[in-house]
């Protein structure tokens, strides 16, 4: 057996694309719209959305009662009651409560991650049928006691004695009173994701004009989406809701040209990034139904796309090397080279606008000659984007952005553009998503029309 | 029996006005010495374009353990119904006491699901005054259809008694009226045990505006003469409800019978046994709640699915 294993092992490289015994299809995808903090879902908590998006899908593709083989959500706000947040979403679903399921956290990433994390235990064979998923919400975020009341706290529970726990309530200082609420700046550095990323959008030299026009493009391709209809087997309302209220479908360049900037005021450069080229906190959630063909086709569902494969990387933000949110530039080349292809092999890019500027640094990254060459080992610049072919039904900046909900959506409209695609130049038409994280990472996938 | 007279009223009458309404009935009628006479109003109250108010169906939802999702919880509808009928309780010619009534049993068709956006025309006549070993008993009548198509959605009947209250020409049953075998109760292994803390009557009130100054605290039960307060009989059927979960068809009937009322606060246990078909649908699920500690029984229920 040992020889056998050896043999059928040589016959590829290390770090090439493995041979999947079998593929791991995306069926379909549901997510509620998504709502800007303080909206419509205001009161709803992760657990109400991630299952009102589940409901939706299992309505969608006739799940009641289906045991599914595993489902992997997770949410990036996260209160410490939900520590099986997929699993209580599970058993308030149609789902039949014999299906397993687990929570995922990798910052903005864990929607991706939930996806490539299932496919390959699809491709491996451990499971037949899977959904992938993410919700946050920033309006019913999680506040912590200060962490003084919370040592205060856990030496009383621990008291014996009347006098030991008089001693330990004398320790309370109203400082300990205040609240500890959630906020997007990163630990190590201290600065928010915005003021990371107006360094980046300065080094890379991106100017306003750029990044308010990719919002508008953002918000013109999401509303003409809408318009005809694409969304309408992606999306269940919810709370009243039909479409992602951050939209404005009406929004000029001149609107956007209007708006004061909010980070990097204190950089020496201009600023560049307002409240129109940033996306908003929102609260949301999604879902992806993964299978094998043969579950799909046993099941009468049809089949959208292939989850090819999967590359997450990291960068050294801490100490300035790189931008916090540019870890997806390297880990796209590494993926493409593994399928021996270039950027201009990809149909379709779907590039999670966290900023106009994060996108924008990105491309402006892959094309330029020195980079390419000093920091992605390659012989030059690694290509460019055709921007036609660039985040075609919207993103993030028009969308919003539930952190752990933006992977589902991605997925699921990818899939169906490839799908209504089809194929280009006689072979499958493909598409590439990149999503940056919080902790300076990032998570890459490729798939392929079914 | 004839068909009740519809009423409509402009809109869902005010609970809080209905009970202090209902308290000062009853002190007039005592210190007047009149009643309103033996028969029923033969009269129906109905409100339309009725919609639920999101914020407080969500609040409804997280208390007694739903999802929230957009569909009301038959709980839910069975609460937006509840001022209707209550008005017809209210009514000067309803012959019994409003202030008082023991909720027996409770009876719900939920034949569709209902959108929190749909609005809802809510019926509600009283009907089958009858008999009981300790009173008077009748049904109050429940329907709720969209106001749009017509259609009957969700139906309820709520079986009340009238402790101690006999009225001429109503004869007393044999005993088919008592809840039979809830002394040879014993009870099972529980599936749930559930806390509820004193505050769990004011919570529910909050979010049903059901303020039954029995159910809000020690001292107001008291004056009501209860020893304490005790649990909506609604809220202890909804969360069995929520509890039985998704597994329930889009339509189902919801069956509760009410026996020992929970005194605050309280640990209840749960037993919720589920029943497959022949084909190994979902058929219903049997509910059974008591105190664990004394093995009373608190109710007995099912939820089971419309043919």
């Amino acid at each position: 057996m040992a020889v056998a294993d050896e043999t059928s092992g040589g016959t590829r490289n290390q770090g090439s694309a493995p041979q999947a015994p079998r593929a791991a299809v995306i069926v379909g995808g549901n997510r509620i719209p998504f709502a800007r903090t303080g909206g419509a879902y205001v009161k709803s908590s992760n657990q109400d959305m991630l299952t009102a998006a589940l409901d939706g899908l299992i309505a969608r593709f006739g799940l009641q009662d289906e045991r599914i083989g595993e489902v992997a959500a997770g949410a990036v706000l996260k209160h410490s009651r939900d520590f099986n947040l997929t699993r209580e979403a599970v058993l308030g679903s149609a789902l039949s409560p014999e299906t397993p399921a687990y929570d995922l956290q990798q910052a903005c990433a864990t929607g991706l991650e939930t996806v490539i994390g299932l496919s390959n235990k699809i491709k491996l064979g451990q499971i037949d049928s899977a959904i992938a998923g993410g919700v946050d919400s920033a309006s019913d975020a999680p506040i912590a006691v200060s962490e003084g009341l919370r040592e205060i706290l856990l030496d009383l529970n621990r008291a014996k004695t009347p006098v030991q726990k008089l001693k330990i309530i004398g320790r309370v200082r109203p400082k300990d009173l205040a609240p500890d609420a959630p906020n997007t700046g990163e630990p190590r550095t201290g600065l928010s994701m915005g003021e990371h990323q107006a360094l980046t959008t300065a080094q890379w030299k991106i100017t306003r004009e750029a990044q308010d026009e990719l919002s508008f493009n953002s918000h013109r391709n999401l509303a003409a989406a809408y318009e005809r209809g694409f969304f309408d087997d992606l999306i269940t309302p919810y709370r009243g809701l039909n479409r992602d209220s951050n939209m404005r479908a009406d929004t000029t360049l001149e609107k956007l040209s209007s708006l004061k900037p909010v980070f990097g005021k204190n950089l020496g450069s201009e600023a560049t990034m307002t409240a129109g080229n940033s996306t908003p906190l929102t609260d949301g959630a999604s879902t992806v139904l993964l299978a094998t063909a043969e579950w799909a086709d046993a099941h009468g569902l049809p089949k959208l796309a292939t989850v090819l494969d999967g590359e997450a990387a990291a960068v050294d933000f801490v100490h300035g090397k790189d931008g916090l949110l540019m870890a997806p530039v390297f880990a796209v080349p590494r993926l493409l080279a593994r399928h021996g292809l270039t950027l201009e092999d990809i149909d379709f890019f779907e590039i999670h606008e966290a900023f106009a500027g994060t996108v924008l640094s990105t491309l402006a990254a892959w094309e330029d000659e020195d980079f390419g060459r000093t920091r992605l080992g390659l012989d030059g610049a690694l290509g460019k984007v055709d921007r036609a072919k660039l985040n075609v039904n919207g993103s993030s900046l028009a969308a919003g952005h539930p952190f752990a909900a933006t992977g589902g959506r991605i997925v699921a409209s990818l899939a169906k553009m490839l799908h209504e695609k089809g194929s280009v130049d006689g072979r499958p038409a493909r598409g590439l998503i990149s999503v940056c994280a919080a902790g300076g990472q990032g998570v890459v996938a490729l798939l392929e029309a079914a | 029996m004839t068909e009740p007279q519809p009423v409509v009223l402009g809109e869902l009458p005010s609970l809080s006005k209905l009970y202090v309404n209902a308290a000062t009935t009853a002190a007039r009628r005592r210190v007047m010495g009149t009643s309103a006479g033996e028969r029923l109003p033969v009269v129906s109250h109905e409100v339309r374009n009725v919609l639920a108010d999101v914020g407080n169906l969500t609040a409804y939802q997280h208390l007694v353990g739903e999802t929230a999702s957009d569909i009301l919880p038959a709980g839910y509808v069975h609460a937006l119904a509840f001022p209707v009928s209550m008005s017809v309780m209210n009514r000067d010619d309803f012959p019994l006491p409003l202030l008082g009534m023991i909720h027996l049993r409770n009876h719900a068709e939920q034949h569709a699901p209902i959108l929190f956006s749909e609005p809802l025309d809510i019926r509600s006549w009283a009907e089958n005054l009858a008999g009981h070993r300790a009173g008077t008993q009748l049904d109050v009548m429940a329907e709720v259809r969209s106001a749009s198509s017509g259609d009957l959605l969700w139906r309820g009947v709520s079986t009340y008694l009238a402790k101690g209250v006999f009225l001429p020409g109503i004869d007393k049953p044999g005993n088919s009226n008592g809840s039979p075998g809830s002394s040879d109760f014993s009870p099972p292994d529980p599936t749930a045990l559930w806390q509820l803390g004193l505050d769990a009557g004011r919570n529910y009130a909050t979010v049903s505006g059901d303020f039954n100054p029995i159910h809000l605290s020690v001292l107001s039960a008291k004056a009501l003469g209860l020893r304490g307060s005790i649990a909506h009989g609604m809220y202890l059927a909804s969360r069995a409800l929520a509890d039985v979960g998704a597994v329930k068809s889009d339509s189902f009937a919801w069956d509760v019978t009410f026996e020992a009322p929970v005194f605050l606060p309280a640990r209840v246990a749960l037993d919720i046994a589920t029943v497959h078909s022949g084909s190994g649908g979902w058929e219903r699920s049997d509910y059974v709640a008591w105190n664990p500690r004394s093995g009373r029984r608190h109710f007995t229920g099912t939820v089971s699915a419309l043919s």
